[in-house]
């Protein structure tokens, strides 16, 4: 969309606009401090204003570029009118709803101040000046230059430090006001970053050299930041949400395979791990195993399961796979629920579950006691949370090793195309058999560290639907969202499918209804996700991309 | 355990099982012809019963007469709501999606079946209550006692399902045979292309092809409303899953082989459930709760060793 105007009045009109959005955040939006945040100080920008100066600063950086001022201009490599454009729309979306947010919550418009009231203004003109100019997106991007090996890994880690720092934003937000008003600005700012070429450029240094260890040493400092528990939880349950979406998304992701059972496993290695946790609810009345030995377990009991689903149907066609892993994860929570000793045998406790599983102790570590490291207390679940990025670490590991290895081409030539593939000499039963073996034991291995976590293992975690995840429906639409056949795909759905649920509790009872309809959505208008892998994009909008496009990315693949 | 008993058995077998080859009719069509499997098919059979108790209940002049003369009004509504469902999700969902990659569409159909249960769940009103449903709503019963055939009991309830069963599926063999676009319908599940070039309206075929299944669903999930006396907007879920094991079980995309597999699926899970409470060491896994785990281990062992299915052909893979 673009607005008809003189390049002059544009620029004018941009320049207006920027400037008061980021002094209007200095001024009192509102007069009582009921609203979350306070936003009532002069000169001290707090709660929701932030993101508006946030996205402010986004905006008057890309605009900076926009008028060709010198440095700046190599910061939107693509193109910077259109990342202006989108970072307008974020400082508008967050702006107008926290105004928007506080008329309504206090009851009237009146409790806007005049600082609220011309941060909406700024922003209008913003937006309306970032729409005027004119394109300038550059038709193939120049090659960015390469610097010094020590630079672009410190590039790398602010980076992925301000990616943490917006998501643990996002993660503490304290009311629903608040994460409304994040997640227009975060997902426009994205967009602002991903046109103007930003996410391109750091893609490429990641690849140069593969630091994922920056991404997890960004990802370490969070219980740094945190003081007390409340949050460090929350991380806690997006960590194996994602966990297990990342197994999940091997399967789907890397090989096509629906599975929509897939939280059955997660359930597997829960109660494999509840069983031998030393629980008195526990029908092993035994000392509690390692967890080394309880984490093999959970991932070879879970195999097992996995190889007695997938052997059979993975000969056939690919539907007969998704309807008898949705029989299967329907029939792991029926069987749990009844293997009570008295409408079956004596297992699992029935639908009360295996409670009070002790916390894990590993090489004399006690995950339950908090500890001091450096100076900062870590509490039970800040030890979880390390732990559970270890778990991720070693899933991020065995996707990226094996998606890069021959059989990861053969999994993704079998998604491509089976029957070319199985031509081309690959036996796909044997490839797709490992790949939903490989799947089912990483899930497994989460579940085992879930299932003391949560100090339990119950029947109704482990559902094909539910409100809150993980149950399969969201496991899949985590990875599907996101982005099949990536990584970083998952955990952005993941976290989303986390917070929206959780910090939006008054649509609960329209909460799955908004969710089947997203998938509907998301699949006519976005079947690559909001991450999109590279050969996915092209190949659901072919007709969008053009002949050098393409050979180029053909030409990535090959390399 | 007396040979009454195991009759008992199998009539109860026979019923749920022609109830389960209702809904697999709808899932074998499409599938016939399109090579998806319509996941919302569960919900679109939900439907059916919640339009016909919708009748009924906002109705009064429906309350004054036996339920036996309600029955057609409640039947029409039913279908009607459960067809518009089905025709819509068809045209707005997976039309625009018939040429994406396979994923694309299942992914879609759990979508629509999430969303479909949750409307229901959110909006289903009855007279005189707040909007929304949680628990299972109670469905009006047929008078009278339940029949004794010799020892067998058999409710009126059941007797119709039965003989609507048994009278769709003669329709439905008279319409796909018979009638033009039955023709059109056979001709198009065996190679699309050509169909369309013999002028075949082949998108008309596939919209009669959904609206087929959904008013044989409709009508299973009346019976079903009348035989357990209660319906529930997640019912859709366990059902479209047996209705889906029936349609593999007879041999997916054979109508007639999914009503066999349906019967097949419903006696076996009616006897499993029944005789193996009487067996020394399986004892622990008889009773109703295991029963969704039976036909689930049918469903395994049938693709296992016959994995086209009863009366399926194998065919090749069409590209």
């Amino acid at each position: 969309m673009t607005i008809k105007m003189s390049s002059r009045v544009a620029q004018a009109l941009t320049a207006t606009g920027a400037a008061l959005t980021l002094a209007s955040p200095f001024l009192a939006w509102t007069w009582t401090a009921a609203y979350p945040g306070n936003l009532t100080l002069n000169g001290y920008p707090g709660g929701s204003q932030v993101v508006t100066l946030v996205t402010g600063l986004l905006a008057t950086m890309f605009a900076a570029a926009a008028f060709g001022v010198p440095g700046v201009r190599r910061l939107a490599p693509a193109g910077a009118v259109r990342a202006l454009r989108a970072a307008s729309l974020a400082a508008l979306t967050t702006t107008w709803v926290t105004v928007a947010a506080i008329a309504i919550t206090l009851g009237g418009a009146v409790n806007v101040e005049p600082g609220g009231w011309l941060a909406a203004v700024a922003v209008l003109l913003l937006a309306t000046g970032a729409h005027a100019l004119a394109d300038d997106t550059a038709e193939s991007p120049p090659k960015g230059v390469r610097l010094p090996w020590a630079v672009e890994v410190a590039l790398i880690t602010v980076v992925f430090l301000a990616a943490m720092f917006v998501l643990t934003y996002g993660i503490t937000t304290d009311s629903a006001e608040d994460f409304l008003a994040f997640l227009p600005a975060a997902g426009f700012g994205a967009r602002a970053l991903s046109v103007a070429g930003v996410t391109r450029r750091i893609s490429e240094i990641n690849a140069r050299h593969r630091v994922a260890v920056a991404a997890l040493a960004s990802a370490l400092v969070f219980p740094f930041t945190q003081t007390g528990d409340q949050y460090t939880a929350i991380a806690d349950n997006i960590l194996v949400f994602a966990a297990v979406a990342l197994g999940l998304n091997i399967v789907v992701g890397l090989v096509g395979l629906l599975d929509l059972g897939y939280v059955a496993f997660l359930g597997t290695g829960a109660y494999s791990a509840a069983l031998v946790s030393g629980s008195t609810f526990s029908t092993f009345h035994i000392a509690p195993w390692p967890f080394w030995a309880t984490a093999l377990l959970g991932m070879g009991v879970s195999l097992l399961a996995g190889l007695i689903i997938g052997a059979p149907t993975l000969r056939l066609h690919g539907d007969y796979l998704a309807i008898v892993t949705l029989g299967f994860g329907e029939i792991f929570r029926i069987t749990v629920n009844n293997l009570d000793g008295t409408s079956g045998p004596s297992l699992t406790n029935g639908p009360n579950g295996i409670n009070a599983i002790p916390d894990i102790e590993l090489f004399g570590f006690d995950f339950g006691a908090p500890h001091t490291i450096l100076g900062v207390s870590f509490g039970r679940f800040a030890n979880y949370y390390l732990l559970l990025l270890a778990v991720i670490a070693v899933i991020v590991f065995v996707y990226a090793r094996a998606g890069d290895s021959r059989v990861g081409r053969a999994w993704i030539a079998l998604r491509e195309d089976e029957k070319a593939a199985t031509a081309m000499g690959i036996e796909g039963f044997r490839f797709k058999l490992l790949a939903f073996g490989l799947g089912a034991s990483l899930a497994g291995l989460a579940g085992t560290v879930m299932a003391h976590l949560q100090t339990n293992a119950v029947p109704d975690n482990y559902k094909f639907a539910d409100t809150a995840p993980p149950n399969s429906a969201f496991l899949l639409a985590a990875v599907v969202l996101g982005g099949m056949g990536t990584i970083s795909g998952p955990l952005v759905g993941a976290a989303l499918l986390y917070l929206i649920p959780a910090k939006f509790e008054f649509f609960n009872r329209y909460q799955m209804m908004l969710f089947g309809l997203a998938l509907i959505v998301m699949m006519r208008f976005r079947p690559e996700g909001l991450v999109p892998d590279r050969k996915h994009q092209l190949e659901f909008h072919d007709e969008q991309v053009s002949g050098a496009e393409a050979r180029q990315v053909a030409a990535e693949a090959t390399v | 355990m007396t040979f009454t008993d195991f009759l008992q058995l199998l009539t109860d077998g026979l019923v749920l099982g022609s109830m389960y080859g209702l809904i697999a009719v709808g899932y074998t069509m499409v599938y016939g012809i399109l090579q998806i499997i319509n996941f919302a098919h569960g919900e679109i059979f939900m439907l059916g019963g919640f339009g016909a108790l919708f009748a009924y209940a906002w109705v009064p002049a429906l309350h004054e007469i036996s339920l036996w003369a309600a029955l057609p009004v409640m039947l029409v509504v039913g279908v009607l709501v459960s067809v518009t469902a089905a025709v819509a999700a068809e045209r707005f969902t997976y039309r625009p999606l018939r040429n994406a990659p396979r994923l694309a569409p299942l992914i879609t159909a759990i979508g629509l079946s999430l969303f479909l249960q949750q409307v229901v769940f959110n909006f289903f009103t009855l007279p005189g209550e707040s909007m929304g449903i949680t628990a299972p709503v109670p469905f009006p019963q047929l008078d009278g006692g339940p029949l004794r055939l010799g020892g067998v009991t058999v409710s009126y309830a059941a007797i119709l399902t039965l003989v609507v069963a048994a009278g769709a599926m003669t329709g439905l063999t008279y319409f796909v045979g018979r009638t033009r676009t039955g023709r059109a319908m056979q001709a198009t599940a065996q190679d699309p292309k050509t169909a369309r070039l013999m002028g075949i309206d082949t998108d008309r075929v596939i919209v009669v092809a959904f609206a087929v299944g959904a008013v044989l669903a409709a009508v299973a999930c009346l019976t079903q409303g009348l035989r357990l006396g209660s319906i529930s907007y997640n019912m859709g879920f366990i059902a479209g899953l047996k209705g889906f094991t029936a349609a593999v079980l007879g041999g997916i995309g054979n109508i007639r082989g999914a009503m066999l597999g349906g019967v097949v699926l419903g006696v076996a899970e009616s006897l499993a459930s029944g005789l193996l409470p009487h067996l020394p060491s399986l004892q622990m896994f008889g009773g109703s709760v295991w029963k969704d785990v039976w036909a689930f281990v049918i469903l395994i062992v049938v693709l296992l060793i016959r994995p086209q299915g009863l009366l399926g052909e194998r065919i090749a893979d069409r590209a």
